[in-house]
């Protein structure tokens, strides 16, 4: 019973050829297709060509699995085994038919086939895509600082311009052109900040840092501002709100001041509002809601879903289309630490803006920071000239600083044009203090400072030393402390904060070395 | 009497393949894929110089790991044809160690490099990567507009026969 069975299946499904060593046909059982005896069995199906060439492999046996021949116009999938007889030059064909089951096959293969590409594909695409933000964040980092750099000086040279005996139509004048130049520094700033962060280059760096002390210094900055906008400007911290979080304050700052700035600058009447608050007293990680709240001239609804679209997306609609790329970074920054933003705005009624954030709780909430003593500003004698030292390439600059100390009696500034000669200076002069840019030719601000802090001489090595720059990376700040610069200011420099920064440094030097 | 050459198109699968060799042997292309499962034999005369040489040829079934072919499938083969898709990356990051594999088991076996599917990409931008993976392709191609097919296949054919 079984054997005829089984004689049945093979019957059907399975054909025998003999061939000889041209492949010429001996006999067949034509089970499957139909060939003549007497023929080559290649003028049937270009597989059958490799028969030959098998008489000179040392194996007998050969299997082929899945070869497609078509039969009477009906594709067939078969498994074919070649045993070869060299003894008496013939090969036995087997020929089985499979195509039920390799059709099964094929329909799965199809489809994982197909969806791999898919998934390539768009691997593919998105490569693509980051390459060319790759090359924009790059440019964009690129053009940025060479803007900069030359606003750098138009803004110190209007500072200058400012101080010297103009009239009433020059000195607003003047004031249009310094306001400009601001507005161009901070969007040159956005443009810097954004190509960092879409390139993944901002870090999130949460410190302990005394959260209300801030608030109230915010808080106060923009009550003046929204006074003369003749605008309310009110404040509420809830009462659950810590004192010292452990937060990065310099991102936290840059949102909040990227918000309260629209909500001034959009509103014509009523009332500002900074609301903080939170709904947990748990002693490590609390979340904290931020609302910023204006009734001024709200958004547009077919605009709402778009403010604080990318960088990227943006640029669609020109670059500077609505409120500038500020949104963009506030959104992103908020991502970047983790939280979320949120916006509800009727036209004409005004805007609120939400950020919800999870932030850390400092352990200690009453320690200050170790409030360096604040020495008031002595006065300081004529014969007792403070002799300060700049090093600094860029002729511009150097003509800048000199304006700037031109006023200030108690300062006398010398000027070396690289690192080279800032050495050489030190070897030759006393000073008290040094000024260093960073980029200089020959050898650079880093490497000078490096030189000076080795330096054998106890007098030159522990000079305060700050660093002036028009960069503004986290990584050249931190490397600026690794040699051991004791400050870093950005150009344009701002010349209370530059003196007020020189001041401090010559007495922190002076204490020690009494101290000494 | 015609001189019989097996050629084995090899390469990951969707990259054009059966396209190219449907395009050398019927003239056509489609832009729908069905994929190969086994083995796919077409057959066709070309004449090398005075020449006719059969060139018969196998359309095998596509992966991205070599070690996977089935030895028959490769058996008394005269060339290989290392098929790629130029638009994805993914079908030729592999290409060196592939390549290692078939000279380390077929010694004597030359093999082309083709890089099909060039009408979707562009050509410097292609040549950048490919120089930067020290690709050196043999001819770029394109099923769909028929730009070198012809070219590739008697090519190879003639170089088989300067060989044999
Ligand atoms: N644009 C374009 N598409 C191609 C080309 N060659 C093949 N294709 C398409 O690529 C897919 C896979 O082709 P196929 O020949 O089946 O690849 P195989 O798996 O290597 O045999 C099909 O959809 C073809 O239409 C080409 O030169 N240009
Ligand atoms: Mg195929």
């Amino acid at each position: 019973m079984l054997k005829s069975l089984q004689e049945e299946f093979l019957q059907k499904n399975t054909q025998v050829i003999v061939v000889d060593q041209e492949a010429k046909v001996l006999d067949t059982t034509n089970t499957l297709m139909r060939v003549k005896k007497d023929t080559l069995l290649t003028d049937y199906h270009p597989f059958f060509y490799s028969i030959t060439s098998l008489f000179d492999q040392e194996k007998a046996s050969h299997y082929f699995y899945c070869v497609q021949i078509e039969v009477l116009s009906k594709q067939c999938f078969f498994d074919i085994r070649v045993h070869i007889d060299p003894k008496k030059a013939e090969a036995v064909l087997f020929i089985i038919d499979l195509t039920d089951h390799y059709k099964s096959v094929h329909q799965i293969k199809q489809v994982r086939n197909e969806s791999i590409i898919d998934f390539n594909m768009a691997q593919e695409l998105n490569n693509q895509l980051e390459v060319q933000r790759g090359f924009k964040n790059k440019f964009l980092a690129n053009v940025s600082h060479e803007i900069r750099t030359p606003l750098n000086s138009i803004l110190g040279f209007i500072n200058v311009l400012q101080g010297t005996a103009l009239n009433r139509e020059q000195l607003d004048l003047v004031n249009i052109i310094k306001s400009s130049s601001q507005n161009l520094t901070a969007i040159v700033d956005d443009l810097l900040d954004i190509s960092k962060i879409e390139a993944g280059r901002l870090e999130i760096k949460n410190k302990r840092f005394d959260f209300r002390e801030y608030l109230d210094r915010l808080s106060a900055t923009y009550a003046l501002q929204a006074e003369e906008k003749r605008l309310e400007f009110t404040v509420e911290i809830g009462e659950k709100i810590p004192k010292f979080l452990v937060i990065d304050h310099l991102r936290i700052n840059q949102i909040l001041v990227n918000l309260l700035d629209n909500a001034i600058k959009y509103s014509h009447k009523g009332r500002v509002t900074l609301k903080v608050f939170t709904q947990s007293r748990n002693l490590r990680k609390i979340p904290l809601t931020i609302e910023v709240i204006d009734q001024g001239i709200g958004i547009d609804q077919e605009h709402i879903s778009t403010i604080f679209d990318s960088f990227t997306q943006i640029e669609k609609q020109g670059l500077f289309g609505g409120s500038g790329l500020g949104l963009s970074i506030v959104k992103q920054l908020t991502e970047l630490m983790g939280g979320q933003i949120t916006v509800e705005s009727t036209k004409d009624k005004g805007s609120t803006f939400r950020f919800t954030l999870d932030v850390g709780v400092s352990h200690d909430q009453k320690r200050k920071k170790i409030e360096k003593r604040k020495t008031a500003i002595e006065p300081v004698a004529k014969t007792d000239r403070k002799r300060i030292l700049l090093g600094e390439d860029v002729e511009v600059n150097q003509l800048l600083l000199l304006k700037l100390f031109a006023d200030r009696k108690e300062y006398s500034l010398d000027i070396a044009k690289n690192g080279e000669q800032v050495l050489k200076f030190l070897d030759n002069y006393h000073y008290d203090l040094i000024l260093m840019d960073l980029t200089m030719p020959i050898m650079d601000g880093f490497d000078t400072a490096a030189r000076i802090r080795s330096h054998s001489n106890k007098r030159i090595n522990k000079l305060p030393i700050i660093a002036l720059t028009a960069r503004r990376s986290d990584e050249d700040r931190e490397a600026c402390k690794e040699v051991g610069m004791n400050a870093y200011l950005t150009k344009p420099l701002d010349e209370d904060l530059l003196f007020g920064t020189i001041q401090k440094q010559i007495n922190k030097y002076k204490r020690k070395k009494d101290t000494d | 009497m015609s001189v019989s050459k097996k050629i084995v198109l090899l390469g990951h699968f969707g990259v054009g393949k059966s396209s190219l060799l449907r395009r050398f042997v019927e003239n056509t292309f489609s832009e729908n894929y069905t994929v190969t499962i086994g083995v796919h034999i077409m057959k066709k005369e070309v004449l090398i110089g005075n020449q006719p040489v059969t060139l018969i040829i196998w359309d095998v079934e596509g992966t991205d790991d070599f070690t996977k072919y089935r030895p028959s499938y490769l058996l008394g083969a005269s060339a290989f044809i290392y098929v790629f898709d130029a638009s994805r990356k993914v079908t030729y990051s592999d290409l060196s160690y592939n390549l290692d594999h078939l000279s380390e088991k077929y010694p004597h076996v030359p093999v082309h490099i083709i890089g099909n599917k060039v009408d979707l990409v562009d050509v410097e931008a292609l040549q950048q990567a490919l120089n930067e993976q020290n690709i050196q392709a043999d001819y770029l191609s394109s099923a769909k507009t028929g730009e070198n097919v012809e070219q590739l296949f008697t090519d190879v054919a003639a170089q088989m026969l300067k060989n044999a």
